[in-house]
């Protein structure tokens, strides 16, 4: 016995030591190491000016966002929720009961890059430029605050938003990529300045740019959060050709492109890099829009529209599509499976071509048309935009699917530029279009904006009014009832989609992103213009 | 020769005027608007009132005649004016990417050289033998390879066998001469291969031709050397034309490597090409094709010169 205890003392004696030896491995494997420098791509040519209040494109915040803060930001341990949003410059907020005046107070010990210090007053200066730009300065970011009437700098560590209304739109509307925050003093002097230059309180500092070659940073020693960030610099490198970055990634020049690659080089990059890939993956808030011009006959008549969309198979699309492009889940006006909209059961049983009876819908699409006066082989041309992922592969789908319900249609494709000419020359140019929807902070009261009267919004290129829908969509903006809203975006969506079918949506889009393993603390998001500050970013070694 | 060289200089206006002209109405008959395209893409939803404003501020609304006016004039005073996408001066928009654009020109120009000579010399001394047979398949094997696939390639092999790409950003060479000739030898290898392909076909066929010339058989009843003979004698009558050619390919170099920078992600001319029309961005357009359209006449200038330097016969006419 004593045998026994002293063999089960020794066994117990050296499973403790096999498992110190491996535990600390384990604990210390994800453990951030402080150093590196990491170079990534950023899938553009260059950026248009350096200034993030005026320019729409991601291949502004990929490279510069590091130089800079927010006031508020997704939060980037969780950036595939889209309601859970961080303090950046701000350490807290609240709101006034009907939620028309909102207190962000400031973190105390942030300093710009040049050693002076951030206050209230550069957040109101940065906001004032964005909400209320003044002449000759433009603002891209405008329209995503119709509600706010002032912003205000009561202290030098409190900004206050006075609203016009209480809206769920705006705290997702203020955590907008884009809205850097920048230098009071130096927009006073020239509200030019940002266009070329950099001056920001972020985790790194400008180090150089060669137009058209990459940008660099380099850490700031003095970020207001203790601790961060991990990386010594970056290099963020202009490619905007695919093949390029695949062999960018596979060569190790590269560790990341944030933008997203398709399913089959997601798959080429797994086969030859084996474990030193990893993929993250997540819903992308991006969507492809069918189009009809209601000017156009017969696109005039909403059974016609309501036909084009009982056509497409969207939920097997999703299954077949996902495997060829960046193309995935199905949802309606509102980001799938986002608290405000609509279920996928929902979707299913209230508006026209989600069914999962594929057939029954067809039927009904080809009855539609047969009333409506369209004849079988009835010409349509589909126009499309010259770009393979998505538009190209989805273009080819659509017509397939409306091909079954005996409708001839061709693919008209122009390139980009020539494109957009098309599509916002508002003279009937085109019969059926495909158009897309792309945002950064999931905001479904701006993101559906999209659907409204033509006269009220710039960017909906159907060509139509439709005044119930505005109506809705302002009580929409008003309504900060979750309950409530949640009901009158149904009834939105069920009018865009369904009554009126305004509107197709097809298919959402999936972001893969590919990077090599030694990446850590990087999550992806539904977005490429979020999560882009590289705060939490580290390598582990190699 | 001064007055040659001056008179060629005076002719090079007229020709860059018209190059002036076409680049500038051909980019304006194509449908699409800069504007738009910074501000309204990503589906971003901008006012018309903003879209109007920025086009008042690049000039766009301005009449076609005046608009073009103003260029010339600022061509006159030797302002290209700024790119109405990144609003740098397009000087400084072109000579970032100049200097990969020339080196890769250079080198290339340099491989081709080194190859073509030599082997279009050979291919001629031992004509119909397969040494020139060898060399009239790798030479055509050059010209009907296209230098981005064998770009690609080149790449590929790299990736597959060494887990290697070559670099993605441009280094000076002065600054480190590794990382720059690590990014710019494969690229000017697989454009030099194609450019010593046209060159040593045209080297093989004038130095065949040369070589039966009389003053050659005399040289050879004389009892000279050879290699003196060629070299003295055949080669440098044999020249003329691949100068031509070399001259011409090199011009091409600088702008023209639009398929072979993208597949290398080298910050070049051809690259910034393709995203100005993309963009839109007609006044990078115009400074573009009027600096390609100026390297071409001074190149062909200097060829000339070379012409006269190469055969006293012409510098006397």
């Amino acid at each position: 016995m004593i045998q026994n205890i002293r063999s089960s003392g020794i066994g117990i004696v050296l499973g403790l030591i096999i498992t110190l030896m491996f535990a600390p491995q384990g604990i210390a494997a994800e453990k951030p190491v402080y150093g590196g420098h990491f170079p990534y791509i950023v899938s553009a040519s260059n950026f248009p000016s350096m200034d993030a209040h005026r320019e729409v494109t991601f291949a502004v915040v990929q490279p510069l966002a590091p130089f800079y803060s927010l006031l508020i930001k997704v939060n980037p341990e969780n950036p595939s929720d889209p309601t859970d949003f961080v303090g950046d410059l701000a350490e807290s907020w609240s709101a006034n009961k009907d939620e028309t005046v909102w207190t962000f107070k400031l973190r105390k010990n942030v300093k710009f890059h040049d050693g002076s210090l951030m206050t209230s007053k550069d957040v109101k200066a940065s906001f004032d430029k964005v909400i209320f730009p003044p002449e000759g300065v433009i603002s891209s970011w405008k329209g995503y605050f119709p509600m706010v009437e002032a912003v205000e700098a009561p202290d030098d560590f409190t900004v206050v938003f006075k609203l016009k209304f209480g809206t769920k739109a705006f705290i997702p509307a203020v955590a907008t990529p884009y809205l850097w925050i920048y230098k009071a003093d130096i927009l006073a002097k020239d509200m030019h300045w940002y266009e070329k230059n950099v001056m920001g309180t972020g985790a790194f500092k400008f180090k150089d740019h060669v137009a058209g070659s990459h940008v660099e940073g380099v850490k700031n020693p003095d970020y207001f959060i203790k601790g961060r960030p991990y990386l010594d610099s970056f290099r963020a490198i202009f490619i905007n050709k695919q093949a390029p970055q695949v062999a960018a990634i596979r060569g190790g020049r590269a560790l990341i492109n944030f933008r997203a690659f398709p399913p089959k080089t997601r798959d080429d990059l797994v086969k030859a890099l084996g474990d030193k890939i990893t993929v993250q993956e997540s819903p992308w808030n991006c969507v492809l829009i069918v189009t009809p011009n209601h000017k156009v006959k017969p696109f005039d008549d909403p059974r016609v529209r309501r036909a084009l969309s009982l056509a497409l198979d969207r939920w097997e699309a999703s299954k077949t599509l996902s495997k060829i492009a960046i193309a995935k889940p199905v949802g309606g006006c509102v980001f799938p499976h986002h608290p405000l909209g609509l279920t996928d059961e929902e979707l299913q049983q209230n508006i026209a071509g989600y069914s999962l009876d594929i057939e029954a819908s067809r039927k009904e699409a080809r009855r539609l048309l047969k009333e409506a006066g369209v004849p079988e082989g009835f010409k349509i041309k589909f126009h499309n935009r010259g770009v393979e992922q998505p538009y190209k592969v989805l273009g080819i789908w659509v017509i397939d699917q409306w091909r079954k319900i005996g409708l001839d249609v061709e693919h008209w494709v122009q390139p980009t530029a020539q494109f957009y000419a098309t599509l916002r020359a508002k003279k009937q140019a085109y019969a059926v279009s495909m158009d897309f929807n792309c945002r950064g902070v999931v905001n479904p009261l701006l993101d559906i904006t999209k659907f409204l009267s033509d006269d009220i919004v710039g960017n909906q290129y159907a060509e139509y009014q439709d005044r119930v829908l505005d109506e809705l969509h302002g009580k929409i903006m008003k309504e900060i009832d979750p309950v409530k809203l949640k009901k009158l975006l149904f009834q939105f969506e069920k009018r865009v989609l369904d009554e009126e079918a305004h509107q197709l949506i097809t298919l959402w889009w999936n972001r893969i992103v590919p990077h090599h393993s030694r990446l850590k603390g990087w999550k992806i998001s539904p977005s490429h213009y979020l999560n882009q500050d590289l705060v939490d970013v580290w390598l582990a070694k190699e | 020769m001064y007055r040659y060289i001056i008179r060629r200089i005076l002719l090079m206006i007229p020709t860059l005027v018209g190059v002036a002209i076409l680049v500038f109405v051909l980019m304006r008959l194509l449908p699409g608007d800069i504007v738009e395209m910074r501000l309204a893409s990503e589906g971003a939803y901008v006012s018309e009132e903003t879209l109007d404003k920025e086009r008042a501020r690049l000039g766009l609304d301005k009449p076609i005649w005046q608009q073009f006016v103003n260029w010339m004039w600022g061509i006159c005073r030797l302002d290209l004016g700024e790119s109405m996408w990144t609003g740098q001066p397009i000087t400084y928009e072109i000579g970032i990417r100049f200097q990969v654009s020339l080196q890769v020109a250079v080198m290339s120009t340099i491989i081709a050289v080194i190859l073509a000579i030599p082997l279009g010399m050979i291919a001629a001394l031992k004509q119909d033998t397969w040494v020139d047979y060898a060399i009239r398949i790798f030479s055509i094997a050059g010209l009907a390879t296209p230098s981005f696939w064998l770009g690609i390639m080149i790449i590929l092999a790299f990736l597959i066998f060494f887990t290697w790409a070559p670099p993605m950003v441009f280094t000076p060479i002065w600054v480190d001469p590794v990382a720059n000739l690590s990014q710019l030898i494969w690229p000017a290898l697989a454009t030099g291969y194609r450019y010593s392909a046209v060159a040593t076909r045209m080297t093989r066929s004038t130095v065949l031709e040369v070589l039966r010339e009389d003053y050659i058989r005399t040289a050879r009843a004389k009892g000279l050397w050879e290699k003196l003979i060629l070299v003295r004698h055949a080669l440098k009558n044999a020249m003329l034309p691949v100068i031509t050619v070399i001259g011409l390919e090199f011009a091409f170099l600088i702008g023209g490597l639009v398929v072979t920078e993208q597949v290398f992600n080298l910050n070049g001319i051809g690259k910034l090409f393709v995203d100005a029309v993309g963009n839109k961005d007609y006044t990078l357009v115009q400074g573009l094709v009027l600096m390609v359209a100026f390297v071409f006449t001074i190149t062909n200038l200097v060829v000339d010169i070379l012409y006269a330097w190469l055969d006293p016969r012409i510098r006397y006419q």
